[in-house]
């Protein structure tokens, strides 16, 4: 039997119909800042129904970590934010409905870079900031009341000063941050813009309340944080919130957290019947893009090429709302701190908020945008020195027994070799000429701490069920499962059955994120079939902790239970007279441990790869007073077949070795080697995507 | 207005709007799934049905300029084509959500190929597949089962 994927016999959440269900469709805000001070519903039919933001302020706030965001909004934030809800009979009606609503503004200041935003006097986005009490707040939060910070993290590591007062702009002060012993400083601040997911399926949902219970079927990577966060605005318990996960039209984290499904179940409780809202593409632009970041990164080294110090500062634009912002802000810190090995390291990290769309998780989670600063600093640095930025790196890379800049020992680190399979796969020559080439190497947390739960039965004929809270998107999660349970009890994979999440049914899992998935529900299962085998064979439940966390004053702690290794090289020749970038060899290198499933470990390597080519070649969102320009995909391009055939790569394996996720490692890697291998060629990338434009303006001779 | 269109081999009538588009006949009115929207602007291949043989965006194509021509959706793609199957066989797919219209577009190309009596090249294939987007980026093995097909 063919996969039911290939002849669309498989449903995903927009196709999903339910007898008697309604349409909603949503009225946004045409400002990036604004007070809602009239709704006139006076041209809207009869048979319409409308929910207007005072009619769900008293449900209060929701968010994540930041609880800043209304149902719908009364203040709205930034262009697109959703201010009133419209549902009829069938989707044409309400879709009419949405634009006779007319809705009053008063307009506000508003800000919109993330510098900016830091500025004296600059709007505030919000007037104050109240931590979340979600699962998802699983670290110290620490805004900054009276300012724009919604999440400050900082690494100070042993013999730095600690604790020192807070500014939003810091100033490097190399006796205070342990430059001393640096013969060599370089220093260089980077920008990547923000993007879009553009999962091809937008988001769709339907929400229906049954006997006080409220059901909710969604594509979500979060089921279990979905059903907190809507059980704590609807005042229920969490198990009065059923949430339900057909596999997903692809999400790379744009369908986590509370997206439509708070609005949906609103507008269903005042039908009293289910509700479907579903989301245009043009609508997936203003619902939640990837951070834009400015990241600030300075690195001393001695002459022989020992690195000493290195101090990071990013400002992370997280838009109107803070989502899970402050999380990507901290991951985005230590990653810029790179796999290497310095006498002192300090770190600041600023999530701020603009009002721009919010931003929140994608695919490389806060490393792509300091791993793109980091290793074009570390191959500046190489420049500086006269060193081969192959043997740079090989002297400074972490390796087994070495201390994290959080303190953490390092195990199971391969570091080295991937970065001489990358550096072989575009023929590197050591010491000699590598112009056109680069090469970039990285290290990503996996979610720490977290928690994965699984339950296994029997059902006949040797047959077995999975009970998992993982969620399907693409990633292949569901087959690696039944793989892995079917060689845990030694049976065939389709004798295992891994039905969608269900919250009624599945227990608990943390979430289907940072590429944790099969690791973690992995070792949960191993675990399940140990008590399946102990018990009479029937009902196994396995239950796995990853304890750790870090201090976010300080920095020290366990940032990640193990670690995604990877590193990237490529190989490019530029047209100077045009700016043209064009790639002859992308290679990613990236540490499996154990492959589960070959064929979709290696689609998720060449996916990272291609997303990571349109990161680094031309997607950006770009804004006009907080208007995204060209919100569809005629002006925002995403890469075809046509973009992906210098790819290639390697999935280190290791007889023996723990299962490592490879959902996002090929990703933050590849920019900076693109970008170090254009810089051989006289150009001095800081700012991506390096169309044509941006390479013509950084070349080094242009005045 | 009433519309009679033929589609999957089968003729079927349906009264409309005169302004719908065959993308929203063929989801809401016939209840095949596998035509998906997801640019709404005919840019991203989802949507992709043959129009007498021919690719085309069913979110942008009026359902009453679809009659009199023959509509071939995935479902009428029997589960034994040699392209389905190469697709399962490469694994070229992850969500899927955009592997109906792949396999459409590559029907057309490599019958076109196969009355040229030639092979595509890896370059041809992605050519002919640029109107597609996955953004998976399963473009790789894609091409790889296509061009496995047409040698």
């Amino acid at each position: 039997m063919t996969d039911p994927r290939i002849r669309a016999s498989m449903r995903y959440p927009n196709d999903l119909t339910v007898p008697g269900m309604w349409h909603a469709r949503l009225v946004r805000s045409p400002y990036a800042a604004a007070r809602v001070v009239g709704i006139d519903t006076s041209l809207v039919p009869q048979d319409v129904v409308v929910l207007t933001p005072s009619e769900v302020e008293p449900l209060g706030g929701y968010g994540c970590q930041i609880s800043d965001q209304h149902v719908l909004a009364g203040v709205a934030r930034h262009v697109g934010d959703p201010v009133v809800a419209v549902a009829a009979a069938d989707e044409a009606t309400a879709r009419e409905a949405a634009g006779l609503v007319e809705v009053g503004y008063e307009e506000l200041s508003a800000v919109f870079d993330e510098r900016d935003a830091l500025r004296a006097g600059a709007p505030l986005v919000h007037d104050t900031h109240a931590v979340s009490d979600g699962d998802a707040a699983y670290f110290g939060l620490r805004p900054l009341e009276g300012t724009n910070v919604c999440h400050r993290f900082r690494i100070r590591t042993a013999g730095l000063p600690q604790g020192e007062p807070y500014t939003a702009d810091p100033e490097p002060d190399d006796h205070a941050d342990g430059f001393e012993a640096a013969q060599v400083i370089v220093d260089e601040t980077f920008r990547m813009p923000a993007a879009q997911h553009v999962a091809m399926e937008p988001h769709a949902c339907v929400a229906g309340w049954r006997d006080g219970r409220l059901e909710v079927t969604t594509g979500t990577q979060t089921p279990f944080n979905l059903r907190q966060d809507l059980a704590r605005l609807f005042g229920l318990p969490d198990t009065d919130v059923r949430v339900v996960c057909p596999p997903m039209g692809g999400s790379f984290g744009a369908k986590t957290f509370v997206r439509t499904e708070a609005i949906a179940a609103a507008v269903a409780r005042r039908l009293d019947r289910p509700v479907r809202l579903a989301l245009d593409r043009e609508e997936e632009f203003v619902t939640l893009t990837r951070h834009a970041a400015t990241v600030r990164v300075r690195l001393g080294a001695t002459r022989d090429g020992r690195f000493v110090a290195k101090r990071v500062w990013c400002w992370v634009n997280t838009g109107a709302y803070a989502d899970c912002g402050p999380g990507v802000a901290m991951k985005m810190g230590y990653a810029g701190v790179g796999p290497y090995r310095f006498d002192h390291v300090a770190v600041d990290s600023f999530c701020v908020y603009t009002n721009l769309p919010p931003a929140g998780a994608f695919r490389g989670y806060g490393a792509a945008q300091s791993v793109w600063a980091s290793e074009r600093v570390t191959d500046l640095m190489a420049a500086e020195l006269g060193i081969d930025p192959v043997e740079l790196r090989r002297r400074n890379l972490l390796v087994d027994g070495d201390r994290f800049c959080t303190g953490e020992t390092m195990h199971d680190v391969h570091f080295q070799e991937l970065l001489d399979d990358a550096a072989r796969a575009v023929d590197w020559r050591p010491g000699g000429d590598n112009r056109g080439k680069g090469v970039a190497v990285m290290l990503k947390g996996m979610q720490t701490p977290s928690r994965a739960e699984v339950d296994l039965r029997r059902v006949g004929d040797g047959r077995f069920e999975v009970l998992s809270g993982t969620a399907e998107m693409g990633q292949g999660a569901a087959q690696a499962i039944a793989r892995l349970a079917a060689d845990l009890l030694g049976v065939d994979a389709d004798q295992v059955e891994v039905p969608p999440p269900d919250t009624d049914r599945v227990p608990y899992d943390t979430r289907t994120t940072s590429s944790r998935s099969t690791h973690m529900m992995g070792r949960a299962l191993e675990a399940a079939v140990e008590d399946l085998k102990n018990g009479g064979g029937d009902y196994g439940h396995g239950r796995v902790v990853n304890e750790g966390g870090l201090d976010v004053d300080t920095g020290q702690g366990i940032a990640s239970s193990h670690w995604h290794q990877g590193a990237a090289a490529a190989a490019v020749e530029v047209d100077d007279e045009t700016g043209l970038l064009t790639l002859r060899s992308v290679h990613a290198a990236s540490y499996a441990g154990r492959v589960v499933d070959r064929a979709a470990a290696e689609l998720q390597q060449e996916g990272s790869m291609t997303m990571a080519i349109g990161t680094t070649l031309f997607e950006e969102l770009t804004f006009d007073q907080g208007h995204v320009v060209g919100p569809n995909l005629s002006d925002y391009n995403i890469p075809s077949a046509l973009d992906c055939a210098a790819v290639s790569q390697t999935l280190l394996e290791v007889e023996g070795a723990e299962v490592h996720g490879l959902g996002e490692t090929a990703l933050p890697p590849v920019p900076p080697a693109i970008g170090n291998a254009l810089a051989t060629l006289g150009y001095r990338p800081t700012e991506l995507p390096l169309t044509p434009e941006r390479v013509l303006g950084c070349a080094e001779d242009a005045s | 207005m009433n519309l009679l269109l033929q589609v999957n081999g089968a003729p079927v009538q349906v009264d409309v709007e005169p302004g719908v588009m065959l993308l929203e006949v063929l989801r809401d009115r016939l209840g095949l799934l596998g035509a998906r929207g997801a640019c709404g602007v005919g840019l991203c291949g989802t949507c992709t049905v043959l129009l007498d043989g021919e690719p085309i965006s069913s979110c942008i194509l009026l359902a009453p300029l679809a009659q009199s021509h023959t509509i071939t959706t995935i479902e009428g793609v029997p589960d034994d084509d040699p392209v389905v199957r190469a697709f399962d066989r490469h694994h070229a797919f992850q969500c899927g959500y955009c592997i109906p219209g792949m396999v459409l577009t590559a029907r057309s190309l490599l019958a076109e190929c196969a009355r040229a009596r030639r092979s595509p090249s890896r370059e041809q294939i992605a050519e002919s597949l640029g109107g597609n987007l996955c953004r998976c980026g399963c473009y790789v093995k894609i091409i790889d089962a296509v061009q496995e097909v047409g040698s």
